[in-house]
């Protein structure tokens, strides 16, 4: 008997829809990969089966099988509101949160008939490179479970690369789809920033996080795309720019198009084996008829500081809402600041107070030039880079991260954390599109991934390419 | 001499059917918490999305300010804890506002005086938080979020204001504005129109210390914390004190202001642009478009009635100023001319009818037919000025045309030379003494006479008729 | 002397760290901020800062009104109290 766990999306949408296998049947066979490994992984926050099975039931009825998702099981990050299921963040302070509406994304999903299995764990208000951050448990890389997953979206990889679901959601504010999809070894597309609606999304960083697909091939990063992207009235900060049918032009050829790698990604130290997998990508590139072009992005390390500037700033204004009187945890006071302050104190997280704390110091008195506002410059020169770069060519290669994932608990101070994203937070800064595919293990078996950075926009050349790329 | 300097800062609602950046009704006194949304109670992933009646309103009573719209202007957060904030940070635009650098012109006991205001921009109102019994002692507080994203529009005055009457004057006046433009109502009490002072006192050019002032209810109370301040810190700085900077609650009942109780907080709103609002950029062509869209304003209006009508600054000010009131006594002069004698009418007859019955102007039923009627009564002197106002009370009491009361009544003017002549000769009579003065040459007596005349008549009778013949029988007296 | 005041932004951001954790916080927070005095080598004279990117435009909504969150909704998170008040401790004290 077919295993349909090892399935694609694409594909199974595609028997679903040709009668060769039920939506029960599908979901099942995913909620019994799930019992299996779950365990081991703890990929889940949230999982609803009733709800999930009878969603299935009701879709097996139905004569027409319409939607671009129908019958499909997905797992969304838990930083993204579903109506009725608790979203928590990761956080402790949103702890028995009830969703009262549906993100955007996930009304998307739902109108194209998918199914939402369960909400997937995440660093802390996203904020984290390794899903260790979360406040509940930390969730184990399927490769090897002594490792991370990477983070913040880790659950969200983690569950696809444990075949525990074909598609999931994950954000990415400064790398969270991206370093995680590398380090479980599948796909992880961050869309242009304003490409995908944040509306239901938990800020982190609201001028920087993006929504994206979790997938096994670009194929089906594609597929999601197409049933996420677009201006949405609820977010202000949509553009409404064409859609483009990512499936359809996933095929085509890509000979003479000129892609980018760039020279200071070499000034930072890179794991061998990361280095090897990008220049074979790069080979392959050139067997397609790509022209390889060095280029430059002279202001490439200054990325991080901004970025940790700006975000966290952002941050601090964005999780004052946290404040026990409406939903969330509560925590109690002789009088209201003292509530708000216990409340808040106990509820967030290490790493999520610190960032408060950065973000609220970046943007005080006395500071705010010298911190936000200069960050907010560089972040200026930064886009200014790529905008020189992308006269140049239609698409930049480098590394996702400049080492395979690390272990648990393996001691790192938060500044050591947050070099792990050097190469996907100058993207973000930008507001570019990326996507990182597989491309290969290193010694200990640790998957690899090489990232493609596209125009503004042009999410379809760059998946076109990271098809081309993709083992 | 000690001289007082004012500046206000005044939050004006702006009258759109939903909030600013979400789909909840404005209502006011609904059921607490029952017109909130994701958005305005700061669900966790809510995003703002901009109102475009807010900006229409905003530009509009920008432009009736005289100030220049920016074509370009950016939502800022200003951020802070309190419960009734429901996202920890108040939207609100900041560096660059919708309006900018305008001014009002105001008008007190017959002077002209620019106030020029600094700058207008638009923002989110916050919920509201009760407190049962002292703010300080009560365990808990209330919160009703139902004015959390209510659209306001700040206007910041420079400190031109130089009296409390100044200061009445202008939020008379831009209350008036924004009634004309139909985007505010104004109403105090309902929380539609809410107003700061800021206040120093100062002897010769050195500036005083600012004060500022809060829980103002009413343009009265407004006054009152300003004679009240201005009193308490010239007396401060006369008795050689200090006038300490602070922030003071006017106090209704005693008519004091009294220094805030609050624990000295941090004032650190670490404003930034606002990430979920792209920056607001408006056409020329649509400032234009509104500008054309503003009607006549009250000063203006106003000025003309002084000017083309001669009406008292007072009565001038008292219709202009009420939209209702203008547009009814415009439509009846355009039928009747007249306008000093309507106005006359109106301000006294009409509005006590109005005061007694709580009624609305749009719903007296004395129109200009009945106005014009009323009005040729007086003219072909078949009743007297005096006459008219009681025509006037009695029918828009009853119904009844004014000519059908001075028929049913009797009142018309008794032009009857004969009858006249008797209750002169009558009131002769009866005041010799008078009869006496005026033979002995004290012609003033005359109007002692007039009006013993009218009396008799019961005001009836035609006054230049009376006049008139009363100097003959007091000719014949003296042969 | 750090420049960073703890207390100060504890205060601000509505935090309050016991002291351990507070003597722990400040130690990572003063090395990122050092960490950040790298952006003084870059030259941003006459630069505009970036907070929105040049394809974001503002669209506007029309004044429309619709139905929100009802009450029962609400009590899914927060007990309502009195005539459906939220309810929060007492504002002043210390
Ligand atoms: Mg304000
Ligand atoms: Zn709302």
């Amino acid at each position: 008997m077919m295993d349909i766990t090892k399935l694609t999306a694409y594909e199974t949408v595609k028997r679903i829809k040709s009668g060769e296998i039920g939506v029960k049947e599908t979901l099942l066979s995913y909620l019994k990969k799930i019992e299996e490994r779950e365990d081991l992984i703890k990929t889940f926050i949230l999982i609803d089966r009733d709800r999930a099975i009878k969603k299935a039931e009701e879709l097996d009825q139905l004569e027409h099988k319409e939607g671009l998702l129908f019958g499909l099981p997905v797992a969304i990050k838990d930083n993204i509101n579903v109506y009725g299921y608790e979203a928590t963040a990761g956080s402790k302070i949103l702890k028995g949160y009830v969703s009262l509406y549906d993100a955007s994304v996930v009304e998307s999903i739902k109108r194209e008939n998918g199914i939402i299995l369960g909400k997937t764990n995440c660093d802390e208000f996203a904020m984290g490179s390794s899903t260790e951050n979360s406040a509940f448990f930390p969730t184990r890389n399927p490769v090897n479970l002594e490792y991370v997953p990477g983070g913040s979206s880790g659950g969200s990889a983690a569950c696809v690369a444990a075949e525990e679901v074909a598609i999931a959601i994950g954000s990415d504010t400064g790398g969270s789809i991206r370093e995680p999809a590398a380090f479980c070894g599948v796909v992880g597309l961050k869309p242009t920033y304003g490409r995908v609606s944040r509306y239901g999304l938990i800020a982190f960083a609201s001028s920087l996080d993006v929504i994206g697909p979790l997938s096994k091939d670009v194929r089906d990063a594609a597929l999601m795309l197409n049933v996420i992207a677009g201006f949405d009235a609820h977010d202000e900060t949509t553009v409404d720019i064409k859609v483009d049918d990512y499936l359809d032009i996933l095929e085509g050829n890509i000979k003479g198009k000129k892609i980018g790698v760039i020279k200071e990604v070499m000034d930072f130290e890179v794991q061998k084996e990361l280095k090897d997998a990008l220049e074979s990508s790069i080979q392959k590139l050139k067997g397609e008829g790509c022209e390889i072009l060095e280029i430059s992005i002279p202001y490439l390390k200054y990325a991080l500081p901004s970025y940790y500037i700006i975000a966290p700033s952002e941050a601090s204004s964005n999780l004052a809402r946290f404040d026990g009187v409406r939903y969330g945890y509560e925590s109690d006071g002789a009088y209201l600041r003292e509530f708000y302050e216990n409340t808040r104190t106990e509820g967030f997280g290490d790493e999520v107070k610190r960032r408060i704390l950065i973000g609220t110091f970046a943007l005080s008195e006395g500071y705010f030039e010298d911190y936000y506002l200069k960050a907010s410059k560089v972040r200026r020169i930064i886009e200014m880079d790529f905008e020189n770069a992308f006269e140049q060519v239609d698409a930049l290669i480098l590394p996702t991260t400049a080492t395979t994932a690390f272990k648990l608990n393996e001691k790192k101070s938060p500044l050591e954390m947050y070099m792990t994203d050097i190469f996907t937070i100058p993207v973000n800064l930008a507001g570019l599109p990326a996507i990182s595919v597989p491309a290969g293990t290193d010694k200990a078996g640790l998957p690899v991934g090489v990232q493609l950075v596209g125009k503004w926009f042009e999410e379809a050349l760059l998946l076109r390419i990271a098809h081309h790329i993709e083992e | 001499m000690y001289k007082p300097t004012i500046g206000l800062e005044i939050h004006l609602q702006l009258m759109t059917e939903s909030k600013i950046f979400c789909s909840c009704s404005t209502e006011f006194a609904a059921k607490p918490n029952t017109h909130i949304c994701p958005v305005c109670i700061g669900l966790p992933g809510a995003l703002p999305v901009l109102n475009e009646k807010v900006i229409e309103y905003g530009v509009m009573l920008g432009i009736a300010l005289n100030c220049t719209i920016n074509e370009v202007s950016s939502f800022y957060r200003k951020n802070y804890f309190y419960p009734d904030l429901p996202k920890g940070y108040q939207i609100t635009q900041y560096a660059i506002p919708l309006a900018k650098d305008g001014f009002l012109e105001i008008v007190t006991e017959n002077q002209r005086k620019m106030i020029r205001i600094e700058k207008a921009h638009i923002e989110e109102d916050s919920g509201k938080s009760i407190h049962t019994g002292d703010i300080t002692e009560s365990e808990y507080s209330f919160i009703d979020f139902n004015r959390s994203g209510v659209p306001l529009m700040e206007i910041v005055t420079y400190p031109d204001i130089e009296s409390p009457d100044e200061a009445y004057e202008f939020l008379n006046l831009l209350r008036s504005i924004a009634r004309y433009l139909g985007v505010s109502t104004g109403d105090m009490e309902k929380g539609a129109l809410r107003c700061d002072v800021n206040i120093s006192v100062s002897k010769d050019e050195v500036m005083g210390t600012k004060v500022e002032i809060k829980n103002l209810n009413s343009f009265r109370s407004v006054k009152r914390a300003l004679e009240y301040e201005i009193k308490r810190q010239t007396k401060l700085i006369e008795e050689g004190r200090t006038v300490v900077k602070e922030t003071r609650h006017f106090d209704e009942k005693d008519g004091t202001t009294k220094a805030m109780r609050t624990k000295e907080e941090l004032n650190d709103y670490r404003y930034f642009p606002e990430p979920d609002l792209p920056p607001l950029i408006i056409s020329g062509d649509f400032i234009e478009e509104i500008g054309q869209r503003i009607p006549e304003l009250p000063n203006q209006k106003m000025r003309r009635f002084i000017e083309d009508y001669s009406l008292s600054i007072d009565y001038a000010r008292s219709i202009a100023y009420v939209p209702s009131f203008s547009k009814y006594f415009e439509s009846i002069i355009a039928f009747t001319g007249k306008p000093r004698e309507v106005a006359n009418f109106i301000m006294v007859n009409i509005s006590n009818y109005l005061n007694e019955t709580g009624k609305d102007i749009e719903e007296v039923p004395f129109g200009k037919e009945e106005f014009k009627e009323l009005l040729d009564l007086i003219d072909s002197k078949i009743i007297s000025l005096n006459i008219a106002k009681n025509v006037l009370d009695d029918s828009i009491r009853s119904g009844k045309s004014p000519s059908e009361i001075v028929r049913e009544k009797g009142l018309s003017q008794v032009t009857d030379e004969d009858t006249l002549r008797s209750m002169i000769v009558e009131v002769l009579k009866e005041n010799e003494m008078q009869v006496r003065q005026y033979l002995a040459g004290k012609t003033k007596v005359i109007g002692f006479l007039v009006g013993a005349v009218m009396k008799k008549s019961g005001g009836k009778a035609n006054p230049d008729l009376v006049n008139k013949i009363l100097l003959k029988e007091l000719e014949t007296l003296r042969q | 002397m750090s420049k960073f005041d703890i207390e100060k932004v504890e205060r601000l951001a509505g935090l309050k760290l016991k002291d351990d954790e507070r003597e722990r916080i400040k130690r990572d927070i003063d090395e990122i901020i050092n960490y950040f005095d790298i952006l003084k080598e870059v030259d941003t004279d006459g630069i505009d800062p970036l907070v929105y990117t040049k394809w974001t435009r503002l669209t506007l909504r029309n004044d429309e009104v619709h139905t929100g969150l009802t009450l029962e909704e609400i009590k899914k998170n927060r007990k309502l109290f009195g005539n459906n008040f939220f309810r929060v401790r007492r504002i002043i004290g210390e």
